[in-house]
């Protein structure tokens, strides 16, 4: 037969098969799919995002049935990026891919909550009393009352309660505490507005319209990074992730950006194929360092070291022995380098001193005003001195004529004339004199866990100088800070003397052989990481970046850390270049239509100036942890401080910075202010006069001074957006003693100053045997999960979550303003932020009746930074308390501000823009702009009010939607209009047309609703120091470096020098290596309580997660079963087996702080000697009882305490100037140790509370 | 009947309102006679109990039972589905099926809630309404039982609904189970029970559970229980 008839011309059998049998096709019955395809179907989609902490702001797709979230999925639309650069998509994270289940789990809050014991007492006193706030008065000043719900405080006794009857109790709680102890002890703690800004701004805004205190968080969270102030005069700004791809050399250095940058990290990961050479520096063998071309791995805590002895190469190879045109010019015309610096003599030796000022010379070289406050150069070739524009005494106070002359134009401001500055006096001195500098390595007060090395605590080095006479006949030695920079970097010069190196092998601070014994990383790796970087930099002139991040800012010295890095990067020109420069992400989510955001989260439409405090203070203070401070300023002094000009303690320093004007307070003063102006207005007198007076003569003090006084705490506090007591309440067991009161749910195991023989205690504060326990009468919290925070608390309301409201979102980590929006009605009872606040403001409207009307307030404010005022004491510290100086508000202690508050009218005020906007305008960071236009235009678009009274006319701000457009019609970064006013009003300071960044987006506006339909990118702005543009990515510096507009610090320039005398005396005027502190915390307890089980001690580490973004998703069932699913703590193989520790055994961690119950991981990632565990794992999943405490286990921060660093604490001095979260105290917390052994019991704590404890010291 | 909605109240939170009503819930209980005798005085123990309380105390500790994690959840779908994507599907398809039958959900809960659907049932025929809870009733013994351990005379609510719809096959197991948690939510066997088995790397187990063997051979669907709570199939757990 043939092929023909046998073949199928028609048809092929049904079974064929494909890829060498590996494919079959078949033809089963495919209806089983269609269940997966219902899943799919839906009403409608939304875009949100999720208000987490994470600088993520990704645009996500909400998926809407019958009125209920079904799921969400990434979107992908974000405007393109340019030509030759990946795109942002996707963004997201395992984590927000599981938000959507927290809306109706168990976890979720879904009525408000009172603590039962509250609500009876308040029933009964409600039925008494009549009034309410005379019920909450009769409640909070019966001792027996308080404590009968504080102490329960942690223990559940939770009832839902009714909004309305909560919230009258809550206005009438805020009502009683003003007229009783006055506005400032009601305080507020929300933080990184960014992520949810409207919800953010619900709460400030009514705090500040009632007068109460909203506290900082970037300072507190230790995400501040204290060296981008002290450098730049700036908080943090940074690249935008799409930078790194157009870096060429990136150092990940203490930052994990696989883990905890999830959506920004393929930029990292795709630039490598383009080159781009990845070092990381991190002491595990995190996520991050398998991308690592080079990894190092320095012993924890030492970072700096390793800097420093980068930047001895860099310098050695780059501006002493080798050249680069392009460093060369950039440190001379961008930073410090080339200004003059007079030395002084102390105990016989010379030491660098202040910045030689225009003051110094018998004219003030012509300088009517601020000559204290301009710094001075010689010019190349010439030698003549130059006054070079740029430094901070041009920015304020000259008049119309000399205007002009704030920028980095390389003049002389007396002529005009250009000039080139001398960096060096190397080839041309009068004289080289031996300067001493302070050595901190030798270990002489540090912990005994790290390498020391035994070189001198004073190193002195030959130093080329020039004589000039000053204005007061003074002889004095000058010499630049490049010269001083180079001799502190321990750099032979060929001047001879000692504690200089000519080989890198020279074993002397600051060489990378010295460096080896303290930081474990060999040499020639840490050698060729500097050469690379430095070449790389020069060849593309500064497309070299340091990724940075909390692994190096969360230690004690942090500055030093940071300042290392930054000085690499500023001898490399880096800085304010594209793909270069410093990207430091922790904790920073950039508030980018910030000065529109300004009045309505402050309420500056209505009243300025708000109340602002530093949290770390403030909760160092309140929760009394300074009454356990052992660390002694002796210990952090430099050895060439006087000692008698820095004596106290931590505590001492703060209390003076607050008198001084430097750090805010609060409460602020020792009596109620509304009573102070009363009286002072009584007495005739002028209500300042009056508190200047108090204050001198003693009648009058700082809240601070006595802070367990019945006046002088804290006594109403809102926490929202946050989770204090879950996540970042450092010090966790104190907050549970002395701020609520929680008496057998604390775990503090140490003694206090007092109980402690041979402790000195603080010389400006009063010592009280008893602290207060339970500080606070009402704790409310706004969550949507039951936190740890809410366990605590005595009201818990359930806000809406991230699919629930209407909110805006930005982020640093791309340039897009992004919304959030309410795809589904607030679940059960839950309400969005902005309309709590709103209930309360009604409410207390409501109950102001018979107690307060419109009152009088005194507000102290510190000197602030971007204000004419931070050019207060030019040349040294003067005390008035001591009697050293007169007090003066503004100058040589805080300003004074009466305020009217027209209590009966929050809520009118709270829902309209107040006519501030028209006759004060707006404006931000030092320059001001007109908004009467959008005020009116805002007017049009929400409508004014029409019910008679304060708001009547006024542009309503009712719904969140209204306080979205609120925001973006004020902002230039969404109002092209008033990005030209803004670049303006600073052209008129710089002297130099700026106008043109903004010109071409000149019309555009930015409505919420734009948002809904694509994220948007951001316009130019002077608030920023980088720019958005179809040609470079944003980058911090950048317009600095571009655009000649200089840096906000005292000279103008970036500043490798800090010339105060705080800093002087804590040795941190140039950057050196410190090792971490001693907390001594573990020698009075360890081996104390025995359990039969071996005992180690190890560092305690506590970097961000996986899974979850702090505490959020680490309760939620997904991230749980993806991790172990409870607490856990990472430990070294070769630490385990000392403790005999197997993987996954129960163990306990525990100091004098407290304790915290874990598992242990067992890895090969983690060094000897270092525990880590991730922040922030509450103590809701899985924690059993500790056998130290007999409580239960603790999170992570039971075994921490807040230890302040002085130099934060410096104010009125130019870019050392307090600012909300710009700069201040901050909460350390790395240097800590604990005690690591295995439970012998696993006790669940199972029914009634049980006190197994043995003994608790101190109690 | 009635009765669910006696049960669906006693199973709410405790308010001033439900509280008044308490005295006339026995009546309604006694007249209906659905719940069988030794079950009914159960009932009245708790109704009782909780006539004695203090409302502020009874609703403490309602919140302390139900309010506050997993275990006692009175959201069914929290024990079926959990975190998963099938919770959004499952509470569509049962609003769904109220709608079906005339009834929009008036009030902001989930469709899931317990006494929601104790009210929901107890305005439809008996017959329909213990088909119905039957299908619940795994999750309800479940829950009863971790009661049970616990002490608290709530597991009467959930017991009556039992002796109403008949103890689901796995009673006895889910007692089990519930026993062997413990008094706590945190577990002392938690390690035994969540241990999962050993991978290994062979050719076999390579194979096994990539695939599309169990999805293709079978018309049986993943969850879609009516009220959402049928987990009829072993449907290809690679899927799941």
């Amino acid at each position: 037969m043939s092929q023909i008839l046998k073949r199928l011309t028609y048809f092929k059998r049904e079974r064929t098969s494909f890829s060498g049998e590996h494919g079959i096709l078949t033809t089963d019955d495919r209806a089983w799919e269609d269940s997966y395809r219902q899943r799919q179907q839906h009403d409608k989609i939304v875009r949100s995002t999720h208000g987490v902490n994470c600088t993520g702001g990704c645009s996500w797709k909400i998926y809407v049935k019958n009125g209920l979230v079904t799921w969400e999925i990434q979107q992908t639309d974000y405007p393109r990026t340019r030509p030759d650069m990946p795109n942002h998509e996707p963004r997201g994270c395992p984590r927000g891919a599981s938000y959507s289940w927290y809306l109706y789990s168990a976890n979720r809050l879904k009525y408000p909550l009172i603590r039962g014991r509250l609500l009876r007492l308040w029933r009964k006193a409600r039925e008494q009393h009549g009034d309410p706030v005379t019920a909450w008065g009769s409640i909070v000043e019966d001792p027996d009352k308080g404590k009968e719900y504080k102490s329960k405080r942690g223990m559940g006794g939770f009832v839902r309660g009714d909004w309305e009857e909560v919230t009258e109790l809550v206005a009438a709680a805020n009502v009683y505490t003003i007229k009783k102890y006055g506005p400032d002890r009601v305080a507020g703690f929300s933080p990184i507005p960014a992520m949810s800004m409207i919800s953010y701004a619900a709460g400030t805004r009514y705090l500040s319209l009632i007068g109460g205190v909203c506290l900082s968080f970037y300072d507190w969270y230790c995400d501040l990074p204290p060296a981008s102030p002290q450098t730049w005069g700036e908080q943090t700004d940074v690249p935008e992730s799409a930078d790194w791809y157009n870096s060429a050399f990136i150092i990940m250095w203490g930052s994990n950006v696989p883990q905890t940058r999830s959506p920004d990290a393929h930029f990292m990961t795709e630039v490598r194929y383009r080159g781009t050479k990845t070092v990381v520096v991190s002491p595990d063998y995190s996520e991050g360092s398998k991308f690592a071309d080079i990894w190092l791995h320095p012993k924890q805590g030492t970072d700096a070291a390793v800097a420093m002895a980068m930047g001895h190469v860099i310098l050695r190879e780059w501006h002493l022995d080798g050249t680069s045109e392009y460093f060369d010019s950039y440190v001379r015309q961008y930073t410090d380098m080339p200004m003059l610096v007079k030395l002084e003599k102390q105990n016989g030796r010379w030491v660098p001193g202040r910045y030689l000022r225009a003051s110094d010379f018998s004219d003030g070289l012509g300088q009517k005003n601020n000559p204290e406050w301009k710094t001075i150069a010689l010019e190349e070739g010439s030698d003549d001195f130059v006054l070079p524009h740029g430094s901070i005494g041009f920015r304020w106070g000259e008049d119309r004529k000399r205007k002009g002359r704030w920028n980095l134009e390389p003049k002389d401001a007396r002529d005009g004339k250009e000039r080139k500055l001398r960096l060096t006096l190397l080839d041309k001195h009068d004289d080289a004199v031996p300067v001493a500098f302070p050595y901190f390595g030798g270990g002489e007060q540090a912990s005994k866990h790290w390498s020391h090395t035994q070189h001198e605590a004073i190193l002195e080095r030959v130093v080329p100088v020039r004589k000039i006479t000053l204005a007061d006949g003074e002889e004095a030695l000058v010499t630049t800070v490049f010269d001083l920079s180079c001799a502190n970097y321990g750099l032979d010069r060929g001047l001879g003397g000692e504690n200089v190196a000519a080989d890198f092998d020279d074993d002397l601070p600051y060489t990378p052989a010295w460096q080896e014994r303290i930081t474990g990383v060999p040499r020639d790796r840490l050698i060729t990481v500097a050469r690379q970087f430095a070449e790389n930099a020069h060849k593309t002139h500064g497309k070299s970046m340091v990724i940075i991040g909390a692994g190096m800012n969360h230690w004690y010295h942090m500055d030093m850390n940071y300042r290392g890095v930054i000085n690499m990067l500023m001898m490399c020109g880096c800085i304010g270049q594209s793909g270069g420069g410093w990207a430091h992400y922790v904790g920073q989510e950039k508030l980018r239509p910030q000065t529109g955001w300004l009045p309505l989260a402050f309420a500056l439409d209505w009243a300025r100036p708000p109340r602002q405090m530093n949290s770390t203070s403030f909760f160092y203070m309140h929760s009394s942890q300074w009454r356990y401070e052992k660390l002694k300023i002796s210990e952090i002094l430099s050895p060439l401080a006087d000692p008698a000009q820095f004596t106290g303690s931590v505590v001492d320093y703060n209390v003076r910075a607050e008198r001084m004007g430097w750090l805010p307070s609060a409460p602020q003063l020792s009596r109620n202010p509304l009573e102070i102006v009363r009286d002072a207005t009584a007495a005739g007198v002028d209500p300042k006069e009056y508190v200047v007076q108090g204050l001198k003569d003693g009648s009058l003090g700082f809240a601070s001074e006595d802070p367990d006084a019945p006046n002088n705490y804290p006594r109403n506090i809102f926490i929202w957006r946050s989770n204090l007591l879950g996540a970042s309440g450092k010090g966790h067991e104190y907050f549970l003693k002395y701020f609520m009161g929680a008496e057998s749910q604390h775990g503090v195991l140490g003694l206090d100053l007092g109980k402690d023989e041979g402790e000195v205690k603080p010389e400006e504060v009063v010592w009280r045997e008893r602290a207060v326990e339970g500080k606070l009468d009402l704790m409310c919290t706004l969550d949507f999960r039951m936190s740890t925070t809410c366990l605590y608390s005595d009201v818990v309301l359930p806000t809406a979550t991230w699919y629930e409201k209407d909110d805006l979102n930005t982020t640093d980590m791309h340039p897009f303003i992004h919304p959030l929006s309410k795809a589904v009605d607030p679940a059960w009872e839950s309400r969005s932020d902005w309309d709590i606040y709103k209930t309360i403001a009604r409410k207390f409207s409501e109950v102001t009746q018979g107690h307060l009307g419109v009152e009088k307030d005194i507000v102290t404010v510190p000197i602030l930074h971007d204000s004419p005022g931070e050019l207060a004491q030019p040349l040294d510290v003067k005390e008035w308390k001591k009697g050293e100086c007169e007090p003066i508000p503004g100058k040589t202690m805080p300003n004074l501000a009466v305020i009217e508050r027209d209590y009966p009218n929050t809520y009118r005020k709270f829902t309209s823009l107040g006519p501030l906007m028209d006759t004060l305008g707006n404006g931000g960071k030092g320059i001001t702009w007109k908004t009467e236009e959008e005020v009116q235009k805002l007017g049009a678009l929400n409508k004014t009010v029409d019910i008679e009274g304060v708001s009547q006319g006024r542009p309503r701000i009712d719904s969140p939607i209204d306080a979205c457009e609120t925001i973006l019609m004020l902002a230039p970064e969404t109002n092209g209009e008033v990005a030209v006013k803004a670049w303006a009003a600073l052209s008129k300071i710089t002297g130099r047309d700026h106008t043109h960044l903004a010109r071409p987006k000149q019309d555009e506006k930015i409505r919420f609703r734009d948002l809904l339909a694509q994220p948007r990118k951001i316009i130019s702005s002077p608030t920023w120091s980088g720019l958005e543009s179809e040609h470079v990515s944003y980058n911090a510096g950048y317009t600095n470096v571009h655009e000649l507009i200089p840096w906000r610090t005292l000279s103008g320039r970036q500043q490798f020098y800090q010339d105060h005398p705080w800093m002087r005396g804590f040795g941190e005027d140039l950057c050196v290596y410190k090792p971490p502190v001693d907390t001594k915390t573990i020698a009075p307890i360890k081996g104390h309580h025995p359990n039969g089980n071996p005992e180690i001690v190890l560092n305690f580490i506590t970097p961000h997660q996986k899974w979850g973004i702090h505490s959020t998703y680490t309760d939620n069932l997904i991230m749980l079963t993806l991790s172990r699913g409870g607490p856990i703590i990472w430990m070294s193989e070769v630490d385990a087996k000392k403790a005999d520790i197997e993987d996954n055994d129960w163990i306990e961690a525990y100091n004098i702080n407290g304790a915290i119950t874990a598992r242990s991981v067992v890895s090969q990632r983690i060094p000897e000697g270092m525990a880590m565990m991730y922040h922030a794992q509450e103590k809701l999943v899985h924690t059993p009882g500790s056998e130290m405490t007999g409580r239960r286990g603790g999170i992570h921060n039971s075994v921490t305490r807040t230890v302040l660093k002085p130099t934060h604490m410096i104010g009125g001095y130019a870019q050392l100037s307090w600012g909300f979260n710009y700069y201040g105290t901050v909460g350390s917390n790395r240097d800590e140790f604990i005690i690591v052994r295995r439970m012998d019991k696993v006790d669940w704590l199972a029914g009634a509370p049980r006190h197994i404890l043995t003994k608790v010291e101190g109690e | 009947m009635l009765t669910f909605k006696v049960l669906s109240l006693l199973l709410r939170y405790p308010s001033e309102e439900i509280h008044a009503a308490l005295r006339e819930m026995p009546a309604v209980l006694e007249e209906e006679q659905l719940v069988p005798a030794p079950r009914r005085k159960a009932l009245l123990a708790l109704i009782g109990e909780l006539q004695g309380m203090d409302v502020i105390a009874a609703q403490e500790r309602y919140g302390e039972l139900f309010d506050r994690g997993r275990k006692l959840s009175l959201h069914i779908f929290e024990h079926t589905h959990g975190e998963s994507r099938d919770r959004g599907p499952a509470m569509v398809q049962l609003m769904n099926n109220y709608q079906e039958c005339g009834f929009e959900l008036a009030a902001r809960e989930l469709p899931d809630y317990v006494p929601l659907v104790l009210e929901f049932l107890a305005e439809r025929p008996l017959e329909e309404a213990t088909e119905m809870l039957g299908e619940a009733m795994p999750v309800l013994t479940l829950v009863a039982a971790r009661l049970h351990e616990r002490g608290s005379r709530y597991a009467a609510v959930l017991d009556a609904l039992e002796a109403i719809a008949g103890a689901p096959d796995a009673a006895d197991e889910l007692r089990r189970k519930a026993a062997e948690e413990g008094p706590d939510e945190a577990i002392i066997n938690m390690d035994k029970i969540w241990e999962e088995e050993a991978i290994t790397f062979t050719h076999e187990s390579a194979l096994e559970g990539c695939g599309n063997n169990g999805a293709a051979t079978t018309l049986e669907q993943p969850v879609q229980w009516d009220i959402g709570l049928r987990r009829t199939t072993t449907a290809p757990d690679s899927n799941r």
